[in-house]
């Protein structure tokens, strides 16, 4: 800086000053461990041992259990219609059981299942994979005259497994036609080859004509003729079906129960004829050597429970025992029995009326029944200890005989009754069938009822007249009447364009009455049928009426799918004694069937 | 196995599975001569899908179980040698992977198959190369053609045998319900489980 007492110099004074703030570094150590790199320190984890568990699953082809079934094929055999017998032309003199349904497209196929009795897997899928029915039927060609019923389907295919079998429909629902369905099929299927069917002398010709209508192809042999013929026909095999009556099976019996003499199959129809053990029909089918063996009947139980017994032991020997219950013997039998009513599958058949008609007798009848009644029953008394059920038997003949006509004048109010009733049936256009047990009745009854162009049909007329009658009744518009006994017009006719019934007197049996009245109410009936069933009030035919209705009851025990409890009332000595109320003698009767 | 045989020429075979709800499923395999009587039937006891088999397999368990497993095991186990084998099930198509058979499915005039599955069915499967959408994963690819009337169905990758198939099937066609026999396996089958069991 200048100062004021000397010379001023121009020359600013120009200094130094040191402006360096003095800064000491502060040491903190830190400097060399900046610059120093750092320390890296690399650790493995220990993986000795420890490696990761894997599961695989391996989808190898695991063994699968199989079962495996063969079967027989069927012979490559047809039965072809002869040339000269087109099968679906079937006779138009005789429309039996044959008012077909219309084809329904909606229709279930019918399939075969296997009876409980077949045990071994392999034989019940036999059954179970057959193809239904129609199938069956459809591959062989075969063909029906008309379509049939399913109901009657089903009853071929009861038919088709079964060894053992009883096809017990109501009359007229075509047991014939099932029968010869199902033999027709066995045939074609090679399960049969060798048939014998065994049926009543009447109605051979029924069958022969069924055969050629529903299995117009199948050779059928009619056992007939001299020794010599019916030997030669019994052994010849090369016709698969035989018909054979019940009549010529004692004639032929060394014959027949020859054990080289086999049937694959031996049919029964109306097998109520076997039902006495004893007879010497049962005793002779039971000999036959056979493997199969159906039994064909509406009534199987007539009288009492024991009559199924008796088929059964042709059916199999031992299988049924007189001792069991009615309920038990249901419960074995059902799978071998089949039963179906009209009521029951014919839901759209035109209905079946009853009248009873409640008869007064004539004074002249009244006067002779007291008498007879009063004396044939003082005799009976009177024979004490000595009294069988044949002598109960007499008097119950000879008092039905008065209750048709009175024996000195022949009035009869039935008769009276009778005629009222037939002068509308002839007036309407329509026909009747009147049954009696007694062919003298009947011809009674053609001599008053001549006017309605009366034909006959009883055991007097001779076999080969009947069909002739049948015949003329069923085309002939001024015959009106035809006059039955129970025995030859109760089973194997088809009179269903008839649509009144008379049964002038009663049967013993229920089932027989039945069978009369089917003769009209069956398959193809024109329209209801009306069945007028004659009985005097206060007289035997009363009591007798009431036990009908308890052996109806026995039927329906064992028959029908209900289980109530019911009691046996089959007709014992007892109540055949107290008919006249009579005290049954002590000791055994002889059994009048 | 070849369709050769004099007497491959005259019969059929009908291949299905039932499933039981409580036993597993049944395979069932018939073989009918031309006019539809059996001559052979063979059935597996039940099969049943173990849980990772039903996981892993997932929507392909049921060709994989029905085809592979239980329709092979089937077919080896014929004698006969059927001109074509028909099934009511699109699953068991796939047992054609190991035969040399000619093996349709019978199906329904909707495209379905005949068979009835229920609430489950067989899983999803392809009608033919024109179906709408996109492909679904696994999806069985078929053929659809028709043979006297009767729709069918091959799986796609063997698409040759449609001809084949009409080929031996057309002469007979009129004669059969295609889908009757499968009624009468599934009986059968009942009736075996039920003889088993009693």
């Amino acid at each position: 800086m200048a100062s004021p007492s000397q010379p001023t110099d121009p020359r600013p004074d120009v200094s130094q000053l040191d402006l360096r703030v003095p800064v000491d570094p502060f040491n903190t150590g830190w400097n060399a461990a900046i610059g120093r790199p750092p320390k890296i320190v690399v650790e493995g984890p220990a993986f000795d041992g420890q490696a990761p568990k894997t599961l695989s699953v391996q989808f190898r082809r695991a063994p699968i259990k199989t079962f495996s079934f063969t079967f027989p094929e069927a012979p490559a055999w047809a039965l072809k219609p002869p040339a000269d017998k087109p099968a679906a032309q079937p006779p138009q003199a005789n429309p039996p059981a044959s008012q077909p349904p219309e084809p329904r497209p909606d229709r279930q196929p019918t399939r075969i299942a296997p009876p409980k009795d077949v045990i071994k897997l392999q034989d019940r899928l036999y059954y179970v994979l057959q193809p239904s029915l129609e199938s069956l039927v459809a591959s062989n060609s075969l063909e029906f005259p008309f379509e049939p019923f399913p109901y009657q389907m089903e009853g071929i295919a009861f038919l088709y497994s079964r060894y053992t079998a009883i096809l017990a429909d109501e009359m007229g629902l075509g047991k014939t036609m099932q029968a010869i369905s199902t033999i027709r099929l066995l045939l074609c299927a090679g399960e049969v080859r060798n048939v014998l069917l065994i049926c009543p002398k009447p109605l051979v010709t029924n069958w022969r004509r069924e055969f050629l209508q529903w299995a117009p192809e199948v050779p059928l042999a009619i056992i007939e003729g001299d020794r010599v013929r019916r030997e030669w026909q019994w052994r010849q095999e090369q016709t698969p079906v035989k018909i054979a009556n019940y009549e010529l099976l004692m004639r032929d019996r060394d014959v027949i129960v020859d054990p080289d003499l086999h049937f694959d199959l031996v049919v029964l129809d109306e097998a109520q004829r076997i039902k006495n053990r004893s007879s010497t029909t049962s005793q002779v089918v039971r000999a036959i050597s056979r493997s199969r063996n159906w039994a064909l009947t509406g009534t199987p139980i007539e009288n009492s429970s024991e009559d199924l017994v008796g088929i059964f032991d042709f059916l199999a020997h031992g299988f049924l025992s007189a001792d069991m219950k009615p309920r038990q013997m249901a419960k074995v039998t059902r799978d071998y029995i089949l039963r179906r009513t009209k009521d029951a599958v014919l839901t759209d058949m035109p209905p079946k009326l009853y009248r009873d008609a409640e008869l007064e007798l004539t004074p002249e009848q009244f006067e002779t029944y007291q008498m007879a009644e009063q004396e044939g029953v003082l005799r009976l008394e009177g024979m004490g200890e000595g009294i069988t059920i044949q002598h109960v038997f007499e008097l119950v003949l000879r008092l039905k005989q008065v209750c048709n006509f009175d024996p000195v004048t022949g009035a009869s109010s039935k008769l009276e009754r009778l005629e009222a009733d037939l002068e509308e049936v002839a007036a309407s256009g329509q026909k009747a069938i009147i049954f009696s047990q007694w062919v003298h009745c009947l011809d009674r009854l053609k001599e008053r009822l001549q006017r309605f162009g009366t034909l006959e049909y009883h055991g007097r007329i001779p076999s080969k007249q009947r069909d002739g009658v049948i015949d003329r009744f069923r085309h002939d518009p001024d015959k009106h009447v035809i006059l039955m006994s129970y025995g030859a017009g109760s089973v194997g006719l088809n009179l269903q364009f008839c649509r009144y019934v008379f049964l002038f007197d009663r049967w013993w049996n229920p089932a027989i009455e039945d069978q009369a009245i089917n003769r009209a109410h069956r398959i193809g009936a024109a329209g209801s049928v009306t069945v007028t069933r004659m009985l005097t009030v206060g007289t035997i035919e009363e009591r007798i009426n009431q036990v009908l209705e308890e052996k109806r009851a026995l039927f329906d025990q064992i028959f029908s799918q209900h289980e109530g409890p019911r009691q046996n009332v089959g007709l014992t000595q007892s109540e055949i004694f107290g008919l006249f109320n009579l005290r049954t003698p002590k000791g055994p009767l002889q059994a009048v069937a | 196995m070849t369709a050769s045989s004099s007497r491959s020429t005259q019969s059929v075979g009908f291949l299905t599975v039932c499933e039981h709800e409580a036993q597993g499923a049944f395979g069932g395999y018939l073989i009918l001569n031309t006019v539809g009587r059996p001559l052979e039937f063979h059935c597996t006891a039940p099969v049943r899908p173990s849980r990772a088999q039903e996981i892993l397999y997932g929507a392909t368990l049921q060709a994989y179980l029905h085809g592979e497993q239980i329709g092979q095991a089937l077919l080896e186990k014929a004698k006969l040698t059927p001109l074509v084998v028909f099934t009511d099930s699109p699953a068991v198509l796939t047992v054609r992977g190991f035969t040399s058979l000619p093996v349709a499915c019978v199906m329904a005039a909707d495209g379905e198959s005949a068979q009835q599955t229920g609430s489950q069915p067989v899983h999803k499967l392809r009608w033919d190369e024109q179906h709408a959408g996109p492909p679904t994963p696994f999806a069985l690819r078929l053929h659809a053609f028709h043979v006297g009337g009767h729709p069918l169905a091959v799986l796609q990758d063997h698409a040759e045998d449609a001809e084949l198939i009409a080929e031996r099937w057309e002469p007979l066609a009129a004669e059969f319900d295609l889908r009757e026999p499968f009624t009468r396996i599934r009986e059968a089958v009942d009736e075996a489980r039920r003889s088993a069991t009693r």
